[in-house]
């Protein structure tokens, strides 16, 4: 299901009290509904963001909420609280829309103010079309808002040759140690039985990396996620223990999906694999105990993800790198195994969710460019690793550091028995470049992340 | 100035009185407040006699000598078919001269009125919530207003009209309160045959402002047909309200020693005759007999709604918007279970828009302008809304007597006869103040004049006729009403002028005048029945009251655009409380119907809104 968002900027007077002098006010505001928006039916939103007025208040963090109703209620209402100099106001007004004036009816705002429910002042708020209805048209989104939970349940459909991986990693705050949780289940090409394994990998910060595996197990069909002997990954839950490694740990989303590859992949699985996180971002708490001390976590900040294919790539690279204030990248670049594909250079499924949009708008973009021009390009090695690519005005540079020391070597085998090795890093380091086009080009932001960020090379 | 020669001949002006010759002045003061069609009908028809004149003596009646005019006039009269014409523009003309022969008011001591909150309108935020929007401050809008109020409800009550104090009604002449105190300068008229004058209050208070304060309790015959017949259920309980409506305007039996002459000589009448009459029971205690009713009590004693009702609801919380014209009901129209009030919309005086969105609406615009309001907001779908139209038709006759009556002095509708009433006929002594009753003197010019000056020895009776249903309220910006007097109503009539012109022969009267142009006098009650006899109800002068059954409530959903808690049907969150919810005619003077039906409507609404809740939460 998807929601809707915009934001709307609107200029006018108030005047508080009668015979009061006239102050100027200016919204600026950010508008979220759960449902797409229609402008038959009456659809609810979430309104935050700045209200200024003159000499009296510039409270950024308004909140309120949206009643859009335009040809069912013939009204847009909107109703925010803020703060003025420590008076906590409401604004409460709305346009009444009707067809003989539809311009000034659907830009004048007239309002009443309030604080404590008396009516203290009231003033009108104008759209100002000429600079503001082109940011007003191109800010709408019409994002999803998605159950995380239902991507945990398995796919496979009894095929032979299918790989499918449950796997999390996350960062101890307190400790800086990273945590990897692999969760496997391999049905083999030859069409034996499908059995699930899986391993369980700590790289402190100072120290050796450790891993320890479980299985194989023969595959039991859970239904919600993932399950070998007394290993589970499931939603919420992650639990078991693997050699002298065990773990209990409960999961907390803390964003809406993410589909590294495109979303049609997941659905269909058309590509030799597709990878996707069924939260962007997820925090993690209880223990994982190791020979030298258990773990506690608290908020520990990581994310699962899910790999549905065929087997492993010919060659390939992963980052995930959570950023903070939410913003997170994702990277998977690979080289196919199958013939003619297997001679492409790369290619570089790159999705940053930045601000609360998720850029390049569609993964094809990164992978492909337009028509096979402006790709991304990746230059998979180590310990360094680069990935870079633009689009019209952003450009992006992501330069992965895989210290040997930090990085834990790991034998993989694909369904028809076919051998890889994985190089993989829980506590990598990473410096990421996001720049913008305005007349030259310009640093839009950029991250650096000293043994934070969880990347992976394969090879053959 | 209008028609200043129709003027002075009308009202044989030879120059030697100054009064007359401040009447023109008077009368464009009247005239521009009526209605553009009413204003030009009178101007045409005095640009008509105007251009007879010219025709008859060469000159307009402006340029003629005194006894030219009369010429002009007599020349006239000796046309009947014209009378009926003539009187109608004689009704303007003889306003504006009673207003000016009449003393002005001197400033009285009026008692100060009970505190309501009012806020005009421009002065009413363009935008604001409430619970409850009551439409119209009337005898329905007040009673619910108080009931919602009561219950803690957020309510503001929108009037179309203005708030005028007791102490304001001291200070003006009648006439000049008179154009404020009614929609349309007091020319709202229900087209049909015969056309009837149907005059409605608009004032904070409704018509109740503006009527003779006579309280009937529904007759209980009345009560059981609503319910039975109808299925207005809600008519089972309105015994119970109708006490408590009556405790709250303090209705009792007018005492005799304010009555007036009038009044007396309608008792003293009946008594002869034997006849069933007696003092009206009216919402005025210390009513000091002023015959001021119909433009505002000029005392405070009569307990208009204003004084009564909406002092305790503002008391409650509620507050009065005056000045502001409700366009539209305001609708949510995709919700589950079809569309839902929102609030309303209403235009101020000059012309901006306020809207106030509530969960509740509540109708109480009046009989005439509810149909319209509803159709306005796209409610007007259900076939019957706007018929059903019930009214009181009325005529007047008079009495001439050899002692002074002065009819002006004294209550203005003293005594009721009900010896007819079980055949629908109402008799109510009813004077008004000079000028103002629907009774038009006989005569033109010299004879007119005649009759002014000895109007101190009319008395005046009234009688109204319970009706069928017989009238529609067409329109959406403007109302159009149509009545086509049912023919036993007009057979009803006839009979009436007889009944009154019994009584006033029996009461001693020297001649009765009918108001009927081309028998203006009778002198025996045999005279009077020979006239009668050939008479149509197209000859009377007619005028009609107390609007009622446009949105009847009722059981039938084809009939009734109404359930029968009065919710408008189709639609959720619209009650309808004024005279138009009462599903047929009440027979009697109705506020008391209406605010007891309104108390019903509300109360169940609560009620009803009580056991949802608690059902929810449950």
């Amino acid at each position: 299901m998807r929601g809707t968002r915009f934001t709307e900027t609107m200029l006018g007077t108030v005047r508080l009290d009668p015979g009061g002098p006239v102050r100027r006010i200016r919204l600026d505001l950010r508008a979220r509904a759960e449902e797409v928006l229609r402008p038959h039916r009456t659809v609810r939103a979430r309104v935050d963001g700045r209200v200024r007025v003159a000499g009296l208040a510039d409270d950024p963090d308004a909140t309120g909420e949206l009643e859009i109703s335009p040809l069912a209620g013939r009204r847009i209402a909107y109703r925010l609280s803020f703060t003025a100099q420590g008076r906590r106001l409401t604004l409460d007004g709305w346009k009444s829309v009707t067809a003989r004036h539809p311009v000034r009816s659907m830009t004048v705002l007239p309002f009443s103010l309030y604080e404590d429910g008396a009516p203290i002042g009231q003033g009108t708020l104008r759209f100002p079309l000429a600079t503001g209805l082109a940011p007003f048209l191109l800010s709408f989104r019409f994002p999803r808002h998605e159950d995380g939970d239902r991507f945990l349940a398995p796919r496979w459909d009894g095929s032979p040759g299918r790989t499918e991986v449950w796997y999390t990693t996350l960062t101890d705050p307190a400790t800086g140690t990273g945590l990897w949780l692999h969760h496997e289940l391999v049905a083999p090409t030859d069409g034996s039985a499908p059995t699930a394994h899986g391993w369980a990998a700590v790289f402190p910060p100072e120290g050796k990396v450790t891993h320890a595996r479980f299985g194989p197990v023969p595959w039991s069909g859970p239904t919600h996620g993932f399950t070998a002997g007394d290993v589970t990954a499931g939603p919420g839950r992650l639990s078991g223990s693997a050699g002298d490694l065990s773990w209990n740990l409960t999961e907390q989303p803390a964003a809406e999906p993410l589909f590294t590859f495109p979303r049609w992949s997941w659905r269909r699985p058309l590509l030799p694999a597709t990878h996707m996180l069924p939260a962007a971002r997820a925090t993690y708490d209880g223990t994982f105990a190791t020979p030298d001390g258990t773990l506690t976590l608290h908020g520990a900040p990581g994310a699962s993800a899910r790999i549905n294919g065929h087997g492993n790539a010919r060659r390939w690279a992963w980052l995930h790198a959570d950023l903070g204030d939410g913003a997170v990248l994702e990277v998977v670049a690979a080289v196919s195994t199958r013939p003619l594909l297997r001679r492409l250079p790369p290619l570089v499924f790159l999705r940053l969710r930045h601000r609360g949009r998720t850029w390049p708008r569609r993964a094809e973009r990164s992978a492909v460019g337009l028509l096979g021009v402006g790709r991304f390009r990746a230059d998979i090695g180590l310990p360094r690793w680069t990935v870079t690519g633009r689009t019209l005005l952003r450009r992006i540079r992501v330069d992965v550091t895989q210290p040997a020391e930090r990085t834990l070597a790991l034998d993989y085998r694909d369904p028809d028995g076919a051998p890889a090795v994985c190089r993989n890093s829980e506590s990598a380091d990473a410096t990421i470049l996001l720049e913008r086009w305005w007349g030259r080009w310009r640093t839009e932001a950029s991250w650096t992340l000293s043994g934070t960020a969880h990347a992976e090379v394969g090879d053959r | 100035m209008t028609a200043p020669g129709l003027v002075a001949a009308l009202l044989a002006d030879t120059g030697e009185e100054e009064w007359p010759a401040r009447v023109p002045g008077r009368l464009e003061a009247f005239l521009s407040a009526l209605p553009a069609p009413v204003r030009g009908a009178v101007r045409t028809g005095a640009g008509a006699v105007d251009a007879y004149a010219v025709l008859h003596s060469g000159r307009r009646l402006n340029a003629l000598t005194p006894d030219e005019r009369q010429a002009v006039l007599d020349s006239l009269a000796a046309r009947p078919r014209l009378l009926p014409i003539l009187d109608l523009l004689k009704v303007p003309v003889l306003l504006a001269a009673a207003t000016e022969r009449t003393p002005a008011p001197r400033p009285s001591a009026a008692p100060a009125d009970p505190p309501l909150d009012c806020v005009p309108a421009a002065e009413w935020p363009t935008r604001t919530r409430a619970d409850a929007v009551v439409v119209g401050s009337g005898a329905g809008g007040a009673v619910a207003a108080r009931t919602l109020a009561r219950a803690g409800l957020d309510v503001v009550v929108l009037e179309e009209g203005e708030h005028h104090t007791t102490a304001s009604f001291g200070t003006r002449a009648p006439l000049e309160r008179f154009t404020d105190l009614y929609r349309d300068g007091g020319a709202t008229a229900a087209l049909g045959d015969p056309p009837l004058l149907l005059p409605v209050g608009r004032a904070v208070g409704g018509t109740t402002v503006v009527n003779s304060g006579t309280c009937y309790r529904t007759p209980d015959h009345v009560v059981d047909r609503w319910s039975g017949r109808y299925g207005f259920h809600l008519a089972d309980g309105l015994p119970a309200r109708l006490d408590e409506i009556e405790r709250t305007l303090r209705v009792a039996t007018q005492p005799l020693d304010v009555l007036g002459a009038n009044g007396l000589l309608a008792l003293a009448g009946a008594e002869r005759l034997g006849w069933r009459a007696a003092p009206l029971r009216r919402n005025a205690p210390g009513c000091k007999g002023s015959c001021q009713c119909v433009v505002g009590c000029p005392t405070g004693a009569k307990q208009s709604v204003q004084l009564s009702v909406l002092p305790d609801a503002c008391a409650a919380g509620a507050r009065i918007v005056t000045g502001a014209r409700v366009l539209r009901v305001l609708l949510d129209r995709d919700l589950p279970g079809g569309p839902r009030a929102a609030g309303v919309l209403a235009r101020r005086a000059d012309g901006s828009e306020l809207e106030i969105l509530s969960p509740l609406v509540v109708t109480a615009a009046g009989a005439l302008q509810t149909p319209a309001l509803l159709r306005r907001s796209g409610l007007g779908r259900h076939p019957r809304l706007g018929r059903n139209l019930s009214v009181h038709p009325a005529t007047s006759v008079a009495g001439r007597f050899a002692e002074p009556v002065t009819s002006w002095s004294g209550v203005l509708q003293s005594v009721g006869v009900e010896e007819l009433h079980s055949r629908g006929i109402l008799i109510e002594a009813t004077a008004s103040p000079p000028g103002m009753s629907s009774f038009v003197l006989p005569g033109l010019g010299r004879p007119l004049r005649r009759e002014l000056e000895a109007a101190d020895r009319l008395a005046v009776l009234g009688a109204m006729i319970a009706d069928r249903p017989s009238g529609r309220v067409h329109g959406r910006d403007r109302t159009l009403v149509r009545y086509r007097l049912d023919p036993r109503d007009g057979a009803r009539l006839i009979e009436a002028v007889g009944a009154m012109g019994r009584i006033l022969f029996a009461a001693g009267a020297q001649e009765v005048l009918t108001g009927i142009p081309r028998a203006p006098r009778v002198y025996t009650p045999t005279e009077l029945d020979s006239v009668l006899a050939t008479l149509t109800p197209r000859d009377l002068h007619l005028s009609a009251f107390h609007p009622t059954g446009t949105v009847a409530a009722g059981g039938d959903p084809q009939r009734a655009p109404a359930d029968p808690e009065g919710r408008l049907r189709g639609v959720h969150g619209v009650l309808v409380v004024d005279a138009s919810v009462l599903p047929g005619c009440p027979e009697v003077n109705p506020q008391l119907s209406i605010m007891a039906a309104a108390l019903a409507v509300t109360e169940n609404y609560l009620e009803r809104e009580v056991s949802r809740r608690t059902s929810t939460a449950a």
